[in-house]
């Protein structure tokens, strides 16, 4: 906390991208059962503006809790995070969160879902829904604006999600797993716009995964967390130049095939382990 | 040694391609065939189905006008009415009006006292189901008293209020408001717990306040459960002020229908039904205009199921 006070007086909103620092993170949640469980425990991480931060671990290693405890959307048990220097409380001003749902209304159509974020800071329908229109053009659905999102595929949805979490020019992009319910081409065609589109803009994105590829392909530091309680294991720069070009082809290039080779032993023990936890779970019950 | 495989029969009706059957697509039918034939399919179908309507009407009716006459004596007209009997009593009660004045003054009041107790109704029943559906505080406090309430018999209310708030409209229009408030209260509050969580978290990192919440993401969501409600609850809102106008009044279709029951005038009885009905039907019919609007973003597979 006292690292925090040291903060700067910038304003958290608009374009300019913020550092976001985790410290000793710790999150306990109760379980229905009334037992406790630790999600995260001591979680350390700096990331700094502009950076394209990749997390990835094994299934349930509470990677996802990280980006919650960032947005203000749940509150630590122990620990610090600041955003910018601050230390959040309530909902992070200048952050945006793509969800790995659809966290679309079905009940709007495309323009009103991305004109929503303008809406709630406060500008005026007219010019939130010139804005929307605006981005639906720039992820390449201009003419769908009075679709409902039932009518549009998987990969457009991400679109409007993408859409309606970038129009508010956010310093902070969560993303928890945001292609992770697409098929293999939908998801790279989706990782290159998301790139395109980061790259005009720079925000800090934190990126949850579990595809290790694809964060070595879209990051700049790639975060490998144990299984749950989850923690970090190792953090390891991705040194690939940018801009990266098609995703699909970066993948052959040897640098990312050692990288590839380097993050994937340190990932595999965490989801060798993870996995026997789940497999011999009711098993060692039964024993006991 | 194991058995030859039977030859597979074919049988013979596989040739004929029925043009009316919607699995007899891959035989050789255009798009265009096949677009062509659900066509006919759904107009036979409507048509079958309003001839089937017309019958049971006649069935219904006409067996009743049937049974009734003198001549066949089987049920007594002077217990059960009869259809011409019915006609007759609207005709005179709309060529020289009731003895509480003008029918139409009677059907105004009724319509005024069930509308404005399902606007009340609904609306409290609205704030309340979404307010309780969002403080678990607030809904573990007033459980107990809810379920007391909802287990009260609600029509007895309705001689509580007659003698509370007279024999004027008001009292009906409490009772109505209170019959409406329930229905649409619990399915507010079911509702507003199923809201998906991710999409309030979605509204509030986009910078939603609690007010912006509840009127983007909340009300929408809830609005199947509530709408849904609604089709019951004018029902309802009906009960309610025939109700309070049976135990007392100065006019209404309640009023009437007790007063003919009063005189044996079981005609009238049904006359009065009749009116309320086709209230019910206009109702009804304008609910769900507003379903159709509200609830217009929905997939069709869902609205069409909604036969009743």
């Amino acid at each position: 906390m006292a690292a925090a006070a040291a903060s700067d007086a910038q304003p958290q909103t608009g374009a300019h991208a913020a550092g976001v620092e985790l410290r000793g993170a710790t999150k306990r949640f109760v379980t229905p059962d009334g037992g406790a469980f630790t999600a995260l425990r001591d979680f350390s991480l700096t990331i700094e503006p502009g950076q394209f931060c990749a997390v990835v671990g094994p299934t349930g290693c509470g990677k996802s809790t990280t980006l919650t405890l960032v947005s203000g959307l749940d509150r630590l048990s122990a620990g610090s995070v600041t955003v910018s220097g601050r230390p959040v409380s309530g909902i992070t001003q200048g952050t945006s969160f793509m969800f790995q749902a659809d966290a679309l209304m079905p009940w709007k159509t495309v323009v009103a879902n991305v004109m929503m974020g303008p809406l709630f800071h406060g500008l005026s329908k007219h010019e939130a829904r010139a804005r929307a229109t605006d981005w639906l053009r720039r992820v390449g659905l201009a003419g769908f604006e009075d679709h409902h999102p039932h009518q549009l595929s998987g990969g457009m949805r991400k679109r409007v999600a993408l859409a309606g979490a970038l129009i508010n020019e956010p310093s902070v992009l969560l993303m928890d797993e945001p292609f992770g319910a697409l098929d293999v081409q939908t998801k790279a065609i989706m990782s290159n716009e998301l790139l395109e589109l980061w790259e005009q803009t720079k925000p800090t994105v934190i990126f949850v995964t579990h595809d290790l590829e694809e964060a070595i392909a879209l990051a700049d530091k790639v975060v490998v967390v144990t299984a749950s309680p989850g923690t970090v294991k190792a953090v390891y720069d991705i040194d690939l130049p940018r801009p990266r070009g098609a995703v699909q082809e970066i993948r052959f290039g040897e640098r990312f095939q050692e990288l590839h080779h380097q993050i994937w032993g340190a990932l595999r023990e965490e989801v060798e382990h993870a996995y026997a936890r789940t497999a011999t779970a009711p098993g060692q019950e039964g024993l006991s | 040694m194991n058995p030859e495989p039977a030859p597979i029969q074919i049988p013979n009706d596989l040739n004929f391609i029925d043009p009316l059957d919607p699995l007899a697509l891959g035989s050789g039918m255009s798009e265009a065939d096949v677009v062509a034939a659900d066509r006919a399919r759904s107009r036979r179908e409507r048509v079958i189905m309003w001839s089937a309507r017309l019958a049971v009407f006649v069935l219904i009716f006409g067996g009743w006008q049937l049974f009734t006459a003198k001549s066949v004596g089987i049920v007594d007209p002077f217990f059960w009415g009869r259809p011409s009997g019915i006609v007759t009593a609207l005709k005179n009660w709309f060529e020289h009006g009731t003895q509480f004045g003008s029918i139409w003054a009677n059907i105004l009041v009724t319509l005024k006292e069930a509308v404005l107790g399902f606007i009340f109704g609904v609306l409290a029943g609205m704030i309340a189901g979404i307010a309780l559906g969002q403080s678990r505080f607030l809904s573990d406090v007033l459980n107990p008293y809810i379920k007391v309430v909802n287990a009260i018999p609600r029509i007895v209310l309705a001689a509580l209020f007659t003698v509370a708030f007279g024999v004027g409209t008001e009292s009906k229009i409490v009772t109505a408001g209170v019959l409406v408030f329930f229905g649409v209260f619990f399915n507010a509050y079911q509702g507003t717990r199923e809201v998906d969580r991710n999409l309030i978290a979605n509204a509030r990192v986009l910078g939603a306040g609690r007010w912006q919440t509840n009127r983007h993401v909340v009300l929408p969501s809830a609005a199947t459960w509530i709408i849904a409600s609604l089709h019951v609850a004018f029902g309802f809102a009906i009960i309610g002020a025939v109700v309070g106008e049976v135990l007392g009044a100065t006019q209404g279709l309640g009023l009437l229908i007790y007063s003919s029951m009063d005189t044996f005038q079981i005609n009238g009885v049904f006359a009065g039904m009749a009116l309320i009905a086709v209230i019910a039907l206009t109702a009804e019919f304008l609910i769900a205009a507003l379903e159709k609007r509200v609830l217009g973003w929905r997939p069709p597979s869902q609205t069409q199921s909604s036969g009743l």
